[in-house]
């Protein structure tokens, strides 16, 4: 089948950061370099091929681009400067924001400024709208949820959850209908025991036992000890808010329940608070090492920061250090001042954060498991 | 023209050898040669041969030992005669001739036995055969050397002006080094204007500079110096004379036609190329926004800000390779210039316009040299490299609404069928012989199988051709980039100076001579002759072929055709090779 080369994809990838994909020359070192490019689902070559030649419908039908970790092995070894892994991570955000289809992907990935303005609009926000149905408290211990109605709080949560739900879905019906429709994947009806056998292998042991990114891509260069490696770090961010959203559900599920009003005060090894502890440690922990590895570039997988990478990290330890503050706050003998204002910024954000998944770096909690299921059920 | 007499021994021609001392010397080279022939069996087998004294090997005869060891065997030996087995004679009969000359030996009784192109090289699989072909060869040239007789250069007083024909950069170079040199010049432009190509040129590769302004400068220095008389409009008409004095005539298109006839010692020719001129509908051509490089470099040259063609602005540009040029049933030569030109203009259309996608629909990328630099720079300034198969060139098609598109496959991402829409596209065209059938034909110039004039040898006589004094430079030999030209023509400079500036110049002796005893005019040897060298001459009342020594090349080619067999070639005597083929024939039959 006859590709139609468009001219207009080769600038729109630079907005998104691929800068040097034009030195590339297709010398294919990359590809051979990289622990997790196989024949079938081979890059980086070929996909900084599409850029080059404006291959847009072949880029964003390209599973390939969610199964890099990010390790800019290839980048070190390009003979040519060309930063394949930069243009990896381009290639998905430039992803994430063809499968949005209200352009605010685009925005919050090609404009700093706007991403900066609308986060920070969004928490403000949301926590005015919370403020604006507050009760009056008395000062002497935090109660948040006499601050602010319970079921207000939860009802907003759900909210967010249908509105990131709806677009998340809109977002993958847009990536399906490109990824799945590739040669050999028709078989996929007669063989359901395959594709089961790939939504395992995509959902578990690769998204969230990420089996390879502990495998094959460990620090080759650097060797660090385990609870420094990229594979752990990002390990403890994902399970740690994995963990602080499971706390939540099952706070709000013990209200329901009536087994105990939501935000009351429990001792610290009831279940649930000691999960939610647990959980925030790990992520404070992750997004902290993250952070400081961004800003101080140490590590050639965190030379290049982009804005999505930036507003992603921000929120996610923002929600993280203010959520524990607030479990500080609350089992303070005297409620401290910043209790309330505080409340309102952590929760604003956890619903930012909701809101944004679909619109940012989040979104890759969406896409890859799809990436891999397609190129596991195309393999 | 004045050539003196060649000194021979009287009685040179008489059939009998005479006592002869011969050293021979049979050449390792490395073990280029011994690694498939047997030398040390093959200088033993001539050791006895009459007339040899001295018979050894060695490892690199050429090398400063081997020469030094040859000299000293010469003066202890009394040798009169020398041969080595070595390699082809046009590698090294210059370096043991000059052994010969150095040591008291006339250089024409040194004669060289090719046994590594036409032994070791051509029978690896073969040591004996290879061996036994080899002590034939030598026998061969061991009977010749017998038979040689002292010979000396024929000397030719040279005329110290040169003829210039073309005024492209290569021979506005030539003249000014000419000039310099001290050499008086005659240089003859076709055209109104001086030029040619680069002429027409804004900035060109290597250096950025402006072609116009580039011609412009040469003109000035022209014009400093009165030595260079220039000929706008005019042609060579005639040509008469030898080598170091030609007589040429010039006709000027001027009203009424003038012919000036000028008195040169060499002729420089530097009449360019032309640009291939695609067929209807190859690639599109004949559509409104297909153009060809020169075409394009003009629209590239003019644009003072993003390209426009035809009033409408160009958003992308496809540039297609190689057209006219690599073709199996066409012009089968890589025109070697275009690659890198393309690149350059690619960077300024960049420049014009970072927006502009440029795609490159090219075989194989030849930027030669540095010109890889240039090559890199375009890529990084967002041109798109397609390779696509030699087998499945693009196709340029109209779309429904006008705009044009290209059809090629990528070999680079899989093969994959590409559709891309263009608003222009660039035939790379490459270069192509001139037509100047009337001045081949007047200056013997030899043509190449691809159409070009050809030199003598790429890199070891790159600007001579097989007529002495008749030089040829640029883009007329072959496809060259205008810096490669300028080189070419300082090249043609130089040679003709080191013929020229002496004031006379010596010429191989080993020529053919005339028995006008035996001669009966029968003209053959005349129409024979490829270089005009043979003339009709009345002697003593009958009509003879006399042979003028200057203009004879010593190719052979009138020997065999004499009916009377009247013509003798000197080192080439019939008598030579007899001994040769007796020399050789000895070992098949043993």
């Amino acid at each position: 089948m006859t590709a139609r080369v468009d001219r207009n994809l080769y600038p729109e990838l630079q907005r998104f950061g691929a800068t040097d994909i034009s030195a590339c020359f297709n010398c294919g070192v990359c590809s051979a370099i990289c622990p997790l490019s196989v024949d079938g689902a081979s890059f980086p070559r070929r996909m900084s091929r599409y850029a080059q030649l404006g291959l847009r419908d072949k880029l964003l039908s390209s599973p390939e681009l969610w199964s890099c970790y990010g390790c800019s092995e290839c980048t070190d070894s390009c003979p040519t400067s060309a930063d394949p892994a930069s243009f990896m991570a381009a290639a998905r955000r430039y992803a994430v924001a063809s499968y949005d289809r209200t352009h605010l992907a685009y925005l919050l990935a090609t404009s700093r400024v706007f991403a900066g303005v609308f986060v920070v609009a969004l928490v403000g926000l949301l926590a005015a709208f919370m403020y604006s149905v507050h009760r009056p408290v008395d000062g002497s211990t935090l109660a948040f949820f006499e601050f602010i109605p319970s079921d207000f709080v939860h009802n907003l949560g759900v909210a967010a959850m249908v509105v990131m739900g709806v677009a998340a879905l809109v977002g993958l019906f847009e990536m399906v209908r490109r990824v799945l429709r590739g040669p050999g994947v028709g078989t996929a009806r007669a063989a359901i025991r395959k594709a089961a056998g790939a939504a395992v292998y995509a959902v578990g042991t690769e998204s969230l036992a990420q089996a390879r990114f502990r495998k094959d891509c460990a620090d080759a260069v650097e060797v660090r000890p385990w609870y420094a490696q990229r594979w752990f770090i990002h390990f403890a961010t994902m399970w740690g808010f994995l963990g602080l959203l499971g706390a939540t559900m099952a706070d709000y599920g013990l209200e329901l329940l009536g087994v105990k009003a939501t935000g009351t005060p429990v001792p610290i090894w009831y279940p649930v608070r000691l999960l939610g502890t647990l959980a925030g440690a790990a992520l404070i922990y992750g997004t902290t090492v993250l952070i400081v590895r961004r800003l101080r570039k140490s590590d050639r997988s965190s030379a290049h920061s982009t804005t999505s990478d930036w507003t992603f990290l921000a929120m996610l330890w923002v929600a993280g250090v203010t959520g524990f503050a607030l479990e500080l706050g609350l089992y303070l003998p005297q409620a401290p001042a910043w209790g309330y204002p505080m409340f309102l910024v952590h929760v604003g954000v956890a619903i930012a954060l909701v809101l944004l998944v679909p619109f940012g770096k989040f979104a890759h909690v969406l896409y890859r498991p799809v990436a891999l299921f397609a190129i596991r059920l195309r393999g | 023209m004045s050539a003196k007499q060649p000194t021979t021994i009287p009685g040179a021609r008489a059939a009998e050898p005479k006592a002869r001392r011969i050293g021979v010397y049979v050449c390792h080279c490395g073990g280029n040669i011994s690694d498939y022939v047997d030398v040390q069996a093959v200088a033993d087998a001539v050791r006895h041969e009459p007339g040899v004294v001295v018979a050894k090997t060695m490892m690199f005869a050429c090398s400063d030992a081997g020469q030094g060891e040859m000299e000293a065997d010469i003066a202890a030996n009394d040798l009169d005669g020398l041969v080595v087995a070595s390699c082809s004679p046009k590698l090294h009969v210059v370096t043991f001739r000059g052994v010969a000359k150095r040591s008291g030996m006339n250089p024409y009784e040194y004669n060289q036995a090719n046994i590594r192109e036409q032994c070791s090289w051509t029978h690896t699989d073969d040591r004996a055969g290879a061996t036994s072909k080899a002590i034939g060869l030598v026998r061969g040239v061991i009977g010749r050397t017998r038979l040689t007789e002292a010979l000396e250069p024929l000397v030719v007083e040279t005329t110290q002006k040169a003829l210039i024909v073309g005024g492209g950069i290569t021979g506005l170079r030539s003249a000014i080094g000419m000039a310099d040199i001290g050499l008086g010049v005659f240089l003859v432009e076709r055209e109104a204007e001086l030029g040619g190509w680069v002429g027409r040129f804004g900035p060109i590769f290597p250096h950025e500079r402006d072609g116009r302004e580039l011609i412009a400068g040469l003109v000035v220095e022209i014009k400093k110096r009165p030595s260079i008389k220039v000929f706008t409009r005019a042609e060579v008409v005639t040509k008469t004379g030898t080598f170091g004095n030609y007589q040429v005539g010039i006709r000027v298109a001027a009203d009424p036609p003038q012919t000036i006839t000028a008195e040169v010692g060499s002729i420089v020719v530097a009449t360019g190329f032309d640009s291939y001129q695609p067929a209807e509908n190859e690639f599109g051509t004949g559509l409104d926004a297909v153009l060809t490089l020169p075409e394009f470099k003009d629209l590239v040259d003019h644009a003072d800000g993003p390209l426009r063609h035809n009033g409408r602005p160009v958003r992308s540009l496809a540039y297609i390779y190689c057209v006219g040029s690599r073709q199996p049933d066409g012009n089968e030569y890589c025109s070697r210039f275009c690659c890198t030109a393309t690149a350059h203009l690619s960077i300024r259309v960049a420049a014009l316009d970072p927006r502009l996608r440029q795609y490159h629909l090219y075989r194989d990328i030849r930027t030669y040299g540095n010109f890889e630099l240039l090559y890199t720079e375009a890529r990084k300034s967002g041109a798109v490299y397609v390779k696509y198969p030699d087998d499945a060139p693009p196709v340029v098609s109209v779309e429904a609404g006008g705009g044009l598109a290209v059809a090629v496959r990528d070999l680079l991402s899989g093969d994959e069928e590409l559709e891309i829409p263009v608003d222009l596209v660039v035939l790379v065209t490459g270069m192509v012989p001139r037509k100047n059938e009337e001045m081949v034909g007047l200056l013997k110039l030899p043509i190449g199988r691809d159409g070009f004039f050809n030199e003598i040898h790429p890199k070891l006589r790159p600007v001579e051709t097989m007529v002495d004094g008749v030089l040829i430079a640029g883009a007329c030999q072959g496809p060259k980039c205008s810096a490669e030209s300028v080189a070419s023509g300082l090249a043609a400079v130089t040679q003709s100076a080191s013929v020229l500036k002496k004031g006379v110049a010596e010429l191989d002796p080993l020529v053919a001579t005339v028995d006008p005893d035996r001669c009966t005019w029968c003209g053959k040897c005349e129409t024979a002759c490829p270089y005009g060298a043979i003339e009709k001459l009345s002697l003593n009342g009958r009509e003879v072929a006399t042979i003028s020594e200057a203009g004879c090349k010593g190719c052979g080619g009138c020997v065999p055709i004499c009916p009377e067999n009247a013509i003798d070639l000197r080192g080439y005597t019939d008598a030579q090779i007899t001994a040769m083929i007796d020399g050789l024939l000895e070992e098949a039959i043993a």
